[in-house]
């Protein structure tokens, strides 16, 4: 039984329905003790369903099949919500769970606080908290309010609130989809540590370059089903791309033929300040320029001030103090997204769930809800037109749900962020401002998100995409500008783009 | 198993079950409501469904409904009316007023125009009261809750004003044709075959478009019952009301408005922005809808139809009082939580609302019938409420 004595978690024949959609079928595959195990797969292939049978989420007798952990079966009650947590099994979802007015330590200790006679002892809280985040080495203040901490910190503060129990395995889902190179090196060594201290961990990700880097073995899956589980040694990244897509996938970006014409979008000088706090200056001069029909990508780190530019740009965040944007050679003053739209500039938000999705309405009203004046007649919707042509988005980008009439909250993580990019590249403007457009979305979709972003810039509408992953502002772009601490650091051609460049600049380590 | 067509699948079983999921509330609304009926006409031996009282049920329930379907957007968007009581109420005394005090001086012995004057301007007084409150709420920023209830006072206030303490008689014959009046027998079934003849066409037209689109049409029996189903359905009640008096002028009234603003908040962008305002309103804004004049719009419609509440009113109890609406508001908003509109925002149906209230009414005149005192009547109304949304909660989750 030494073999057995190896293996801390096995899943065997696990199968999980939803009404009109089977998240897994028959999933079977084990998991060492102390190794990082990668899990990867297509938008909804099941990989956060399998997390959340681990979690408790879906309790035990809501699927089949068995769970083997640490030898016995896993049997999540689903009265208790702590339970996993109890038994060892940490989990980081997808989406941040953490309430943003409150500070890390209490986010961390959220539930469980530490009592005496009824109160909290908030002295051993901070303690606590200090603990944890030292001993591995994270680099926040347990006082800090959430909410002012850029996103690379709240997933080590997610990441610590998940691990404040003595966890012996800890589930990462798609940690690093909202992080930058330098925030994924720091948290890949936060991972290294862990797993010296012998916690396992599973490891969920789209950039799949990530799991060369850190994970001993890799799963996948494919609709639900377990199609192989390989020592990462073996695998190589083309491999795992065509075992994830069951095709060959011979380039990652579609090669676009664009002639950017002259200029219609100009920002010059922009300076913005906080709207809750006019002490703090937000935007301290930014310029760019936007040609007809090109895409101008926005490299930089988190927290450089990308968003911030874009928000602002768009009527919805900073107090513009000078500065100047022109559209077409005239000048512009936003005041509301609905200006903006007015105008034809269109932004697709960085955050899904607060910004881009009304989560209890169908995907078909999702989609077509910046889009109703398309399909106006009068007053009246065009609802056949409506349904087609959201449906013609919904195919090319692949959604996988039973049908346009499911809820978006019902949709895996990344499937929710194509009905975003449907919802936004229907609108058609003149100008598309694109935030992180790509987060947690896989490969193959990738690609066909691409290729649209082509097709609209070779029918002369100018994109802006801002992006974490450099691969994609170099793979993508005409012109590359980088930021660095709310400035804009250098505009140049894809041509002269290199990723030390890049990261030079955007770091403002050299100017040039 | 990506998506391939949105049309209903071929098994008209699996599909008949599933609309039966998505459905559930209505239908279950539509058993407690025969359940109740059924209940009260054997403990009154036949009585409560008797003709007559089977058409003041529903001729009783036309005031608060008429403010219910206003409700059911102002909800759904998130926000709360508690003021549409004391408006109904308000422009019945204002009507009350015109049509007995005001015009007779100004313009006498021409009582039709007067009549139609003085309606005109309850409605205008709604509207424009709207106005005023959509405008503090979107464009000032006040919450819904503390302007409402601001106004609750205010026109209760302006009610006592108006009345001095008085009861002013709203009893103009043509006024009381409003909430009174009743259609022929032969006027009622041409009524019944004009909508009969509408379902149908609206029927074929949405086939005819679908096919125009390239989708798969569902098969025509289905459609075809459905359609056949709500046509009985019409033709049943006509038959009935026209054993006692005919079809009731409020009833058509409401009919008309429900289905008209059904009509607009399914089909209208106005509509669609409303529910997505609710889901998540900062989505919506940055879709680009202008939320503030979507907002201010829905609070001009519900003044609006407090107006047409109010002038039913007035026509309903014949006179303007210092009590009039008093806990409409209530009734209103309790019918559109029967009817499952959710108290979080984006989601409530019109016609969930007009069962709400229909089995409100349903019951209030079961209950009196049977002489249960008052006391209990309202301890009862108060079980019924939350134990319909317990029910609702307790499906939704083991669903
Ligand atoms: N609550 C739910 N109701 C209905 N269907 C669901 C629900 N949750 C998940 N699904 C479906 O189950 C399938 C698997 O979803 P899951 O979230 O596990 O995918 P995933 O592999 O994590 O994808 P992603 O990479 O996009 O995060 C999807 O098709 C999804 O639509
Ligand atoms: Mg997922």
């Amino acid at each position: 039984m030494a073999m057995n004595n190896d293996i801390i978690l096995e899943f065997r024949n696990v199968t999980k329905r939803f009404p009109g959609v089977v998240a897994l079928s028959d999933a079977s595959f084990q998991i060492r003790r102390g190794e990082i195990h990668g899990i990867c797969g297509e938008n909804g292939a099941g990989k956060s369903t399998l997390m959340k049978i681990l979690s408790g989420v879906y309790p035990h007798g809501t699927y089949e099949g068995h769970v083997i952990y640490n030898g016995e079966e896993l049997k999540l009650r689903a009265s208790s919500i702590h339970e996993a947590a109890e038994r060892g099994i940490a989990i980081v979802y997808q989406e941040l769970t953490l309430i943003p007015t409150m500070t890390v330590g209490e986010n961390v200790f959220l539930g469980r606080e530490p009592v005496e006679f009824g109160v909290i002892n908030r002295d051993k809280l901070y303690a606590d908290t200090r603990a944890i985040l030292s001993k591995y080495q994270m680099d926040v203040s347990p006082l800090e309010i959430v909410k002012n901490l850029g996103v690379g910190k709240m997933q080590m503060v997610e990441i610590a609130k998940a691990l404040s129990e003595n966890a012996k395995v800890l589930i990462l889902d798609e940690p690093t989809s909202a992080l930058s190179k330098a925030e994924v090196e720091k948290l890949m060594g936060i991972l290294r540590g862990l797993k010296e201290h012998g916690v396992t961990c599973i490891y969920i990700s789209h950039k799949l370059e990530e799991f060369f880097q850190i994970t001993d073995s890799i799963t996948v899956l494919r609709d639900g089903k377990m199609i192989t589980t390989q020592p990462t040694s073996e695998l190589n990244l083309e491999k795992l791309v065509s075992t994830m897509v069951g095709r060959e996938m011979k380039e990652r970006f579609p090669k676009g033929k664009r002639s950017p014409g002259r200029v219609i979008f100009e920002v010059e000088n922009l300076h913005a300040l906080d709207p809750n706090d006019s002490e703090r200056e937000v935007l301290k001069g930014v310029s760019f320029d936007l040609r007809e029909g090109e895409i101008l990508g926005i490299a930089g780190l988190m927290g450089s001030g990308r968003t911030e530019l874009v928000m602002t740009i768009f009527g919805e965040y900073g107090k513009i103090t000078s500065g100047k944007i022109r559209l077409n050679g005239r000048e512009i003053k936003i005041k509301s997204s609905h200006e903006a739209m007015l105008h034809g500039i269109s932004l697709v938000p960085e955050d899904r769930k607060q910004h881009g999705l009304v989560l209890i309405q169908s995907i078909l009203r999702n989609i077509s809800l910046a889009n109703l004046d398309q399909f106006a007649h009068w007053f009246r919707i065009d609802d056949s037109a409506e349904l087609k042509a959201s449906l013609s988005f919904a195919k090319s980008l692949a959604i996988k749900a039973p049908d346009l009439h499911a809820p978006a909250d019902s949709l895996s993580g990344g499937n929710q962020q194509k009905v975003v990019i449907s919802k936004w590249l229907m609108s058609k403007p003149k100008v598309l401002i694109m935030d992180d457009p790509t987060r947690g979305v896989d490969v193959g979709a990738k690609f066909e998100i691409y290729k649209l972003m082509n097709d609209l810039s070779e029918s002369g509408i100018s994109i802006i995409m801002i992006s974490s992953e450099l691969e994609e502002v170099v793979g993508m772009s005409d012109r590359i500008m980088v930021m660095c601490e709310d400035k804009s650091n250098g505009t140049f051609d894809v041509s002269e783009a290199t990723q030390e460049r890049i990261m030079a600049l955007a770091t403002g380590i050299s100017a040039g | 198993m990506s998506v391939t067509s949105t049309s209903p699948t071929t098994n008209p079983l699996s599909d008949f079950a599933k609309r039966l999921r998505a459905n559930f509330q209505t239908y279950a609304l539509i058993v407690a409501t025969v359940i109740i009926w059924v209940g009260f006409s054997v403990w009154s031996g036949g009585t409560y469904l008797g003709a007559q009282n089977f058409s003041n049920i529903f001729r009783q329930m036309t005031i608060t409904a008429l403010l219910s379907v206003g409700m059911v957007l102002v909800i759904v968007t998130g926000h709360i009316d508690l003021s549409v009581g004391k408006l109904a109420g308000f422009v019945s005394v204002v009507v009350a007023y015109m049509q007995a005090t005001y015009w007779p001086k100004v313009l006498p012995g021409h009582e039709l125009l007067t009549t139609i004057l003085s309606v005109l301007i309850g409605l205008a007084v709604g509207a424009l009261y709207g106005v005023f409150q959509g405008y503090v709420i979107a464009h000032l920023r006040v919450p819904a809750f503390i302007v409402t209830l601001g106004s609750f006072w205010i026109l209760n206030g302006a009610i006592l004003l108006r009345t001095a303490g008085k009861t002013i008689p709203a009893n103009q014959p043509f006024l009381s044709v409003i909430a009174q009046g009743y259609l022929s027998p032969l006027v009622g079934w041409i009524v019944a075959i004009f909508v009969v003849g509408l379902l149908f066409i609206t029927m074929f037209i949405s086939r005819r478009r679908k096919v125009k689109y390239g989708f798969d049409l569902p098969p025509i029996y289905q459609d075809l019952t459905r359609t056949a189903f709500f046509a009985a359905l019409v033709v049943a009640y006509v038959f009935y009301v026209n054993q006692y008096n005919g079809i009731q002028i409020p009833v058509l009234l409401l009919a008309v408005i429900a289905v008209a603003v059904a009509y607009i908040s399914n089909n209208t962008r106005f509509g669609r922005y409303a529910y997505a305002i609710g889901g998540n309103r900062e989505a919506t804004r940055l879709s680009g809808v202008n939320i503030r004049g979507n907002i201010f719009m829905v609070f001009v419609l519900m003044g609006f139809l407090c107006g047409v509440s109010g002038v039913t009113l007035a026509s309903y109890v014949g006179y303007g009082t210092i009590a009039a609406g008093t806990g409409y508001e209530l009734d209103a908003i309790a019918a559109c939580i029967l009817g499952g509109t959710s108290t979080l925002g984006g989601i409530g149906t019109i016609p969930g609302a007009m069962i709400g209230g229909l089995i409100m009414a349903s019951l209030t005149t079961g209950l009196q019938i049977m002489n249960v005192a008052p006391a209990w009547q309202y301890v009862l109304k108060g079980l019924v409420l939350v134990l319909a949304v317990y029910v609702d909660v307790y499906f939704k989750k083991n669903r």
